[in-house]
């Protein structure tokens, strides 16, 4: 027991200098975050800012295009072309009913239903995004055409009668008539409310159903009072993913719309790359965004999911 | 709460829930092997068991979100097996709680009335939520309550529909230990208020055996014994009731004499005396039996002072390998010739400072606190080590 006799050992040497703060990972974030800054402002805005500019302009395209804060565009836009307006809104609201009409029971079904089978339909859901949206579109072209199966069919059951009746369809013809409009949007904006009704269902907790069903809930109730409620937030991210780009969507119309059926979007292409008019086409596209921010604002107020979106 | 127990009292054992011959399989793994079990009207009933035992299937298959591969299921006089669950007049307390997160805690727990078409339900949710002292919560949503809250809430959300049975799904799983005690005794409270039956499923013997009117204690599918805590814990029939409720000190032993009222064995040497009442096991003479008994039934004397104990009592000889101090007890690990680890808790009333590791001892107590099991069967089942006390479940 010698070591007690002995010197304490040394005491450590005095300790280090503090090093100052490290103020590198404080930057850290900001450094992450200034390619998508970057993006945004050369990519977003600065178009935004070029294209609020350009509604405001006067000129020709040979004499050159100046700011002259000539507002009066706007109304000269919308007083001419509020059909096509009117028309977009209808058009994109019947393709989103269909779509969540057919979306939410497959999004229900892969969610709860599918077992194994799940990933092979989500597969087949995203599947068409495989081939260009053009190509696709174009098939539709040739499944709707005149004396084809499905006009075909659809005369036969005397389901073109009752279109017909309703406008959506003339005569014999299903192409180049707004249900082939519709059909085309619906078609083409389907997976992107499959898709989010099918996560927010999926994270429904399936003890949830249990504990419904042991309050004295029958399946019917279930779901009206329980499944539908929590997926909301799907139902209402489905519908704006659907809604928006089909409001503004031109390529349907004109595949497989006629002169009728005309949508604003149409309506912009051809001013920008046809008439040539710029202050227009930023016209209606200014007038557009405005109009799908009001009905979405007014939508999610509506719905009251604002905290779950 | 007087009308309810007139009522119970006036429609005795027509409440009792009766499984006949229930079992179920999925695929070739067998859950519940076929099972017979009455749950007495207006009892606290624990049905114990480690993670997988088959608990949780055999309640499910009350509740009606398991279907049986075989037998029945009756509350009281009517057959409940084909009815689906929301027809059931049973309701759930589920492990997670499952509280709709869309809806209020006013509204969960209206949820049951709702549905049966009951208009005005202010009222009686306004004193259920009483009940489980949660009045002030009542506009919240699950998610801003605690985890003893959202428990209480599940509880009211069952109740208030006065269910002939209420099903408790490891209950109090998810909270802390002090919160789970107090839990135990509230729900404890409800119990005795309301007078309805509770069929409880939990992996905490201590939760089963503080709470339980009775308790099955299920293995791997099967009921192992089916008693009252105290009956259970004096007199386990199979080493995994043993050793699951409680610790035993199993000693491996041969019988030697079998008497009228005495079954003699003898474990390495030293001569064990048990009532014949307390043998499980087909004793003759020459046949192996396991002896029981409770590590807080021992006594233990130093072995200076062997003279000093009194005759008629079992003895047995080791040396302490190891001690540890608890505060109201010490637990001492004895090293036996019959038994490698043989526990024992003393009361810290008069320490004895010699009952140090190494020390030679003798144990001794009451053969009437000994018992017998069949020794065909593992020594170690239900010990932690091989059921393993899990504490989610899934099965």
């Amino acid at each position: 027991m010698s070591t007690l006799t002995e010197a304490p050992p040394p005491l450590t040497p005095a300790a280090p200098e503090k090093k100052p703060p490290r103020t590198r990972g404080r930057w850290t974030p900001y450094w992450l975050l200034l390619p998508g800054i970057l993006w945004l402002l050369v990519f977003f805005a600065a178009p935004m800012v070029y294209q609020a500019s350009t509604s405001v302009q006067t000129g020709s395209l040979e004499e050159g295009y100046k700011v002259t804060w000539h507002f009066v565009t706007y109304w000269e836009a919308v007083s001419e072309y509020w059909p096509q307006f009117l028309r977009s809104v209808a058009y994109a609201a019947s393709a989103t009913v269909l779509c969540l009409l057919l979306g939410y029971p497959l999004a229900y079904l892969i969610a709860f239903r599918a077992g194994r089978w799940r990933n092979l339909i989500m597969t087949l859901v995203i599947a068409p995004f495989f081939t260009s949206f053009l190509i696709r579109t174009l098939a539709w072209k040739t499944i709707l055409a005149d004396g084809g199966p499905v006009v075909g069919v659809l005369n036969t059951l005397h389901v073109l009668d009752v279109t017909g009746w309703l406008g959506w369809t003339s005569g014999d013809r299903v192409l180049a008539t707004p249900l082939a409009v519709v059909c085309g949007l619906t078609y083409n904006f389907l997976p992107f409310m499959i898709l989010p009704l099918y996560t927010s269902l999926e994270r429904i907790d399936g003890r949830l159903h249990e504990a419904a069903g042991d309050l004295y809930a029958k399946p019917s109730t279930v779901f009206r009072k329980v499944t539908f409620p929590l997926s909301m937030p799907g139902v209402v991210s489905g519908t704006l993913l659907t809604f928006i780009p089909a409001t503004g969507d031109y390529v349907n119309a004109s595949l497989l719309g006629s002169a009728d059926t005309g949508m604003i979007g149409n309506v912009i292409q051809s001013q920008f790359l046809r008439v040539l008019d710029y202050p227009t086409a930023a016209a209606l596209s200014f007038v557009l965004m405005a109009a799908i921010l009001v009905m979405v604002t007014f939508y999610i107020r509506k719905s009251g999911t604002e905290d779950l979106v | 709460m007087a009308t309810t127990k007139t009522q119970t009292d006036a429609t005795e054992h027509s409440g009792d829930v009766r499984l006949s011959g229930i079992s179920k399989t999925y695929g070739t793994f067998t859950a519940v092997h076929p099972l017979d079990l009455t749950v007495p009207q207006g009892s606290f009933f624990a049905l114990l068991g480690a993670s997988g035992c088959g608990k949780t299937t055999t309640l499910r298959m009350i509740a009606g979100l398991e279907e049986p591969s075989s037998g029945t299921v009756h509350l009281g006089d009517q057959d409940v097996t084909a009815l689906p669950p929301y027809k059931r007049p049973v309701n759930t307390v589920f492990q997670s709680y499952a509280l709709f997160p869309h809806l209020d805690i006013f509204e969960n727990v209206a949820f049951g009335l709702r549905r049966r078409g009951i208009k005005s339900v202010k009222k009686q949710v306004g004193e259920m939520l009483d009940l489980v002292q949660l009045g002030e919560q009542a506009r919240k949503k699950p998610h801003q309550l605690s985890g003893g809250q959202q428990q209480r809430v599940a509880v009211a959300r069952a109740l208030i529909n006065h269910p002939k049975v209420l099903l408790l799904d490891e209950p109090l799983g998810a909270l802390d230990l002090k919160l789970r005690r107090q839990m135990q005794l509230e729900l404890k409270r409800i119990q005795t208020e309301v007078g309805i039956t509770f069929v409880h499923v939990t992996h905490d013997q201590e939760e089963a055996m503080t709470m339980a009117d009775q308790v099955a204690v299920m293995n791997g599918g099967r009921v192992e014994q089916l008693g009252a805590p105290a009956d259970l814990y004096e007199n386990p029939r199979t080493t995994f009731v043993a050793n699951f409720l409680g610790t035993s000190n199993l000693i491996e032993a041969e019988v030697d004499t079998h008497g009228a009222d005495e079954v003699v064995v003898k474990a390495a040497g030293d001569k064990l005396v048990l009532p014949v009442a307390r043998c499980a096991a087909p004793a003759r003479a020459g046949g192996k039996v396991l002896v029981g008994v409770r590590p807080e039934k021992i006594s233990i004397t130093h072995a200076d002072e062997a003279g000093s104990i009194p005759e008629g009592r079992n003895r047995i000889t080791g040396k302490i390998s190891n001690t540890s101090f608890i505060g109201v007890s010490t637990q001492y690990m004895v090293d036996c010739a019959a038994c490698p680890e043989f526990e024992v808790y003393a009361q810290n009333i008069d320490r004895d400072a010699r009952l140090a590791p190494g020390a030679d001892v003798v144990l001794h107590w009451n053969p009437a606190h000994t018992f017998g099991l069949d020794a065909d069967q593992s020594l170690l089942a239900g010990t932690t080590g091989d059921a393993g006390v899990a504490e989610g479940e899934t099965v």
